[in-house]
Parts: structure tokens; sequence; C-alpha cells
């Protein structure tokens, strides 16, 4: 195949995903006003841009199912059929179809699938029903056929079929006026499209914008450091003072670089919220209920990996809320609320992260039977359970091992817990929080940064040597004497506002010789996926916004280098090893933590 | 038949399809192509730069084909552009609107080369050999 076929097919495959992207939107639309000409028009003529495409590349099946789809639409569209929910299952379905084709030919599998079944049932749509409404302009149309318009079987024929240019309309196209009742162009659409101008690019040539970015954002940090050394050595000096004004520019510049480079891998969370219109009516239905989908702050912009990550999360979320969230109509009803239940889906920024709401008016998470059933799984004690509050009880659910196959429906679970969610979060530097009241519903509340390479970090100072401690997982920070570190089990512990806090020596964790004795030290409690525990360092040196670069090659001298989340350059050029956290949680409940 | 060297501006909202047309003009030994989206860019790029034909597909957002032509045919510099219309077999309709408003030919999608050039053929006959 030469590689104009190939670009194009690949043109035509991710052209055709957006534009199936885009339908399952439409159809939810469609239902709630089932005669919108405008949304009857668009959806028909997405199958039929699909169509034209795929009849060129000899994507036979897709011609197929996409013209009966087609014939279908073009009734409802001219009005002469009514979109009922029973015919719009039957399209659903083919556009599910017509999206496992679009597979089929994305893998070059040469996979066909049955479509006896679809195409009947289409046909028998298309064909059947209610009558046509105006059954004259057949014969007139036909007559027409012969004079001017070759008929469909040879569309082809080279000699007569071509129409001249006419000024005046000839004397059999005069005498259709029922045809041109019945062929009313579909309205113009009333909102203007608006065309945007895009350029595609690799996403890796993005990647290696935002890579170099990063090393300008560093260097600038360099600079600013030495700058202001200068300042202070050098105060009068009007070419330092020079220096300090450029610097103080630069400074800006790269900053609204960093920001619009950033800003060029950020999409609308539409991309993913789009499809859970069609998700929340289908498992609505097979469920028996009534759920309406509300959806704000769409046009919100995350960071490309957030929406191909935060889908898994959502939907897992957005399933249990249906699933066990919110009750039958039947008991709405006896408790009085509306039959209808209401799920809330919402992105907003706020300063530097994304917040990612799932709301329902559902029955709320009883905190009682969690409590029980995390006891019954052995994953807390019973005094840990008289002693816990509530809503330290709720965050149990994303304890592993919470959710089994026990819970497990047809549709939601399938052993996938929220634990599985947590971890998905945490892959993104973001965390969950979720807050219920019985009966009035259940709200889960996500926070993830707006992007992942950039980090607001706590420096801290171990033997000399600087580590950087993500912020975003730091709770407090206290200082503390050497006697208020008690042992259980050889895990080391504080007491902290009467609570039990593990902690952990990073000096011991990288085995870096420690005389462990010092006198008073710093701990820095942090939270990694809800456990706390506490960081001992000797001496915490601020905050720095770092760029997170990552490491390769194997990193010598640490007991276990998973700890280390990458690496950073201040801005005193030091090269400072950035803690991913939540590792280091494995080490907290081990009876035996590293030492020299 | 056409000069090679014309420059055609092919017009449709996929672009898969103006890549798939312009394929096909390739094929046919046309190099000079030049795209646009809708009616309204289309006309855009008419009036900017002198083009010899033009193939356009006919529902578009921001001004459809039909639009497109009866702006082409009223314009006093675009006025005798030939245009050639796609369509799919079952827009009979159309080809009528399209006819009225005064387009040169039009080709049922998907065609191939031999059709287009069939196509192309009939209408420089028309044009210059009356």
């Amino acid at each position: 195949m030469s590689d104009e076929m190939r670009e194009i097919i690949e043109d035509f495959i991710i052209e055709t995903q957006e534009i199936i992207d885009g339908l399952d939107e439409k159809f939810v639309e469609l239902e709630k006003d089932r005669s919108n000409q405008a949304l009857l028009n668009e959806i028909f003529r997405s199958v039929h841009t699909i169509k034209g495409a795929a009849g060129f590349l000899g994507f036979d099946q897709i011609v197929e199912l996409t013209h009966a789809t087609e014939n279908v639409l073009k009734k409802l569209r001219d009005g002469i059929m009514e979109a009922t929910p029973e015919i719009m299952d039957v399209i659903l379905q083919a556009v599910d179809i017509l999206k496992k084709l679009l597979e089929h030919v994305k893998n070059q599998d040469n996979q066909r699938e049955d479509l006896s079944d679809i195409i009947a049932r289409l046909t028998a749509i298309e064909s059947g029903g209610l009558a046509e409404k105006k059954s004259e302009e057949e014969t007139a149309g036909a007559s027409m056929s012969e004079e001017t318009v070759p008929s469909d079987e040879t569309p082809q024929t080279p000699s007569d079929e071509a129409p001249h240019r006419v000024e005046t309309p000839q004397g059999p196209l005069a005498a259709e006026p029922a045809t041109q009742d019945r062929n009313r162009e579909p309205q113009p659409q009333k909102e203007s499209i608006h065309v945007e101008q895009t350029i595609r690019v690799d996403v890796e040539r993005l990647d290696t914008v935002l890579n170099l970015v990063g090393e300008l954002v560093l260097g600038r940090n360099r600079l600013m450091k030495i700058t202001s050394n200068l300042e202070s050595r050098y105060a009068d000096d009007s070419e330092v003072l020079s220096l300090s004004e450029t610097m103080a520019f630069l400074n800006l510049i790269t900053s609204d670089l960093q920001m619009a480079v950033m800003r060029t891998r950020m999409q609308p969370v539409k991309k993913v919220f789009n499809k859970f219109p069609r998700m929340v009516r289908d498992l609505a239905r097979s469920r028996n209920k009534e759920v309406e989908l509300l959806i704000t702050g769409e046009d919100t912009e995350v960071d490309k990996s957030v929406i191909e990550n935060i889908a898994d999360p959502l939907v897992h979320l957005i399933r249990n809320a249906i699933d066990h969230g919110i009750e039958a109509k039947d008991e709405r009803i006896k408790k009085g609320k509306p039959p209808k239940g209401t799920l809330r889906l919402s992105a907003s920024q706020e300063g530097n992260n994304i917040v990612i709401e799932v709301e329902d008016d559902g029955r709320g998470i009883d905190v009682e039977a969690v409590k029980r059933k995390a006891l019954e799984k052995g994953l807390v004690t019973e005094d840990q359970i008289n002693s816990v509050s509530d809503k330290e009880a709720l965050e149990y659910i994303f304890l592993p091992g919470f959710s089994t196959a026990q819970q497990v429906s047809d549709i939601s679970g399938r052993g996938v817990g929220m634990d599985v969610v947590k971890t998905n979060l945490a892959n993104l530097n973001g965390v969950i929080d979720v807050i219920t009241e019985q009966d009035r519903g259940t709200r889960f509340v996500i926070k993830l940064p707006l992007t992942l390479a950039i980090i607001q970090t706590l420096m801290v100072e171990v033997q000399g040597e600087t580590y950087a401690i993500p912020l975003a997982t730091v709770i407090e920070t206290v200082k503390i004497g050497k006697d208020e570190i008690k042992t259980i089990d050889t895990q080391e512990v504080i007491q902290l506002r009467g609570e039990i806090v593990p902690i952990l020596r990073l000096a011991r964790l990288f085995s870096i010789s420690d005389d462990g004795n010092k006198e008073r030290c710093y701990i820095v409690v942090v939270n990694a996926e809800d456990k706390k525990f506490g960081i001992v360092v000797d001496r915490l040196k601020g905050q720095e916004e770092v760029v997170i670069k990552a490491v390769e090659g194997e990193i010598i001298n640490f007991k276990d280098s998973s700890v280390i989340a990458g690496a950073t350059i201040t801005g005193d050029g030091k090269v400072v090893l950035i803690i991913d956290v939540a590792m280091m949680l494995q080490f907290v409940t081990a009876s035996e933590v590293a030492y020299v | 038949m056409f000069n090679p060297d014309m420059r055609i501006l092919v017009v449709d909202d996929f672009s898969t399809m103006r890549k798939i047309v312009k394929n096909v003009l390739k094929q046919l030994g046309y190099s000079n192509i030049e795209e646009a989206e809708n009616g309204a860019e289309a006309l855009k790029k008419l009036r900017a730069k002198k083009f010899d034909f033009v193939v356009s597909d006919w529902n578009m957002p921001n001004m459809d084909g039909l639009e497109m032509l009866k702006t082409i045919r009223s314009d006093s510099e675009l006025k005798d552009l030939p245009v050639l219309m796609v369509t799919a077999e079952a827009e009979k309709d159309k080809v009528i609107a399209a006819i009225k408003a005064g387009v040169n030919n039009y080709i049922v999608k998907p065609f191939t080369a031999e059709t287009l050039k069939q196509k192309m053929e009939q209408i420089y006959q028309k044009l210059y050999k009356n």
C-alpha cells in the first residue's frame, strides 16, 4: 500500500473516531428533544460523511452499515418518522457495531462482523413504521430521473448524464412542485459552528518542547539565584542593576512560556465527559432506574495525560453511583425524593489543581456497614473501628481488598475496587475524598495537579544532603525532641495530638550514615494513600517549585531506589532527589527498617 | 482536456475526503491542488488567487456547496469557474438544485479515477467545444 494511502486511512480512522465520539453525545441530547431537526441533521450528516469516505477506501462493511443507518436517519430528519426510544436503541446499537468495525480497520486484523441482524432491524424500521407522508412524489421522482438524472443502477454511464448549465428551469424540472416540497433542504444550522484552526502535531514533538522548557526553567532558576547573590554583593553596580532588570523580564517570559507550553498539551475534559451521557443512559435503563446526568465545567482544560487516565476512575465512580447509590424509582418516591435520580459530574480549576466531582442524590454510604465490612475482611481491628471518626471510617472503602466478588454486580465492580481508583489517581499525583449523608447522597471530590512535570516541593536536609518532598503530600511539620520518639514493635512512632504516627528516618532508608542521636529533629508529616506517617529530617529548607526530571541509570548507595520519584536541579545548582512518598509506605509497616 | 497545471480547489469539511479526492486528481496528473473546509473558506481562496477548477462536496457547515455555487455564479470575476459537485447516489434532489444554480457536472461517490476523468472531459467539451 502506498504511503499516501496509508496516510489517508490513518486520517480516516482519526476523523471517523472523532465523529463517532460526537455521535454518542448527540444521541443522548436527542432523547431529550426528539424532534430537534438540527440535531437529527447533524447526526445524519455524520453517518453520511463516514459512508462517503469508507466507500472510497473499500471498507464495505462500514459502507453497508452506515448506509442502512443513514436511511433510517434520513426518515427521522425529514420528519417522516419519530425518534422513539426503541428506534434510538437500534441506531445506538448500529453505532456500537460501527465502533467495532473501525477497530478492525485500526488493527488491520481483517476481521468481519455479522451485520445481518442489525441491517435487518434497520431495514425493518425504515420500511415498517409509519406510512410515508407523501407517496405521489415517488412517481414524480421516477419521471424526472429518466429525463435528467440517471437511475441508481447506472450512475456512471458517461454519455447522456451530464447536465449542462441552465439558467432557467426546464420543462420537467418546473413541473415538480410536490417533489420540491418533500425534498425541502434541511434547515441551515441555526447555531454557527465555530470552525477552529488546528494543526495535528506529533505528541513526541510536544514532549520535546516541554522538556526543553523544563530545562529552561531550571536554568532560569539558577540565574535568579546567582543574580540575587550578585545583588547582595554588588548592590551599587550599574551592570548588576541591569542584570536584575533583565532577569525580572526573563523570569516573567519564562513563566509565560511554561504556561503556554503546558497549555498546548491541555484539552477540555469534555473529551472524557462526552461518553458519559450515553453510558449513564444505558446503565440506568438496564438497571431500571431513572437517572439524569448533569455535567458542568466540561470546557475546563487538563493535561493530555489526565485525559488519558481519568476515564477509568470516573467510569467506576459513575457506575457505583448508579448501581449502589441511586435508588429505584419506588424507593425514591417512598422516601419523598423525586423519582428521577440526579448524577452531577463537574470539573473546575482551583489554583494549580483541577477539581472533578461526582455527586449523586442517592442513598448515601452506610458508614456502619463499611466499618463492619472492613472488620470482616480483617482490614482493621475492633479497637480501630471503635475509636475512629465517621469521616475516617469512610476512608476504609479505599483500602485494598475492601470490595470483593461478593459486592460485584455484573456492571460495576468486576473486582475493581475503590483502591484501584485511588491508585490510578495517585499515579496522576491526585487525591480523592468522599463525603456522604444517609439518604441524601454521596460526593466524591478528586483533585489533580494541572501538570505532572512541575511540582511544589518542600526542601529538607538530611546529613547535609538535600531532598525534595512533594508539597501536595505534606500535611504538617513538627519539631520534636529525641525522647519523644517511641518504638512499637520495632516501628518508631511519635504521638501527635493523641494520634500515633509512625515515622521513618530518611537517613536510614537511604543508608546514609546517621548518628541517629540528634537531640532535636523535624518530622514532616505526610499523607500517602491516606496513610499518615512522618519523615524524620535534620532541617527544613523551605518551599521550591521544581521541574521533575526522570532519573536514568541506577542510583547506587540507596537501599531501595523505588522511593525516588525523580530528580531536579535547584536554584543553587544542586541535584536534588525527589522522594516518592507513596513508595515509602512499604517501609512503614515493615518490621525491619533498613539500617546502615 | 484541461491543462494538467491548472489550479484546482477541493472543498469538503471532512479532511479525509479532501485527501481522497486530491489523491484521485493526482492519479489523473493534476498536482496543483488546494483545499478548503467549507463554502466560506473556499470563496476566500477563490477571490484571493486565480483558480481554474472547483471540486466540491455539498453538505458543509459555514456555507454549503449550493450557496457557494450560487455566490460563484453571481460574482463577476468567478462566474465562469467550472464547478464539479460531489454527491452521494441518493441525492437526486440536490443535483437538480445544483443544475438550476449552474453546476457544470456532478459525480457520485465513491468514484474511480476513470470516472472523474470522464466527468472532467464532459465539462471541458461543453465549455470549449461549443
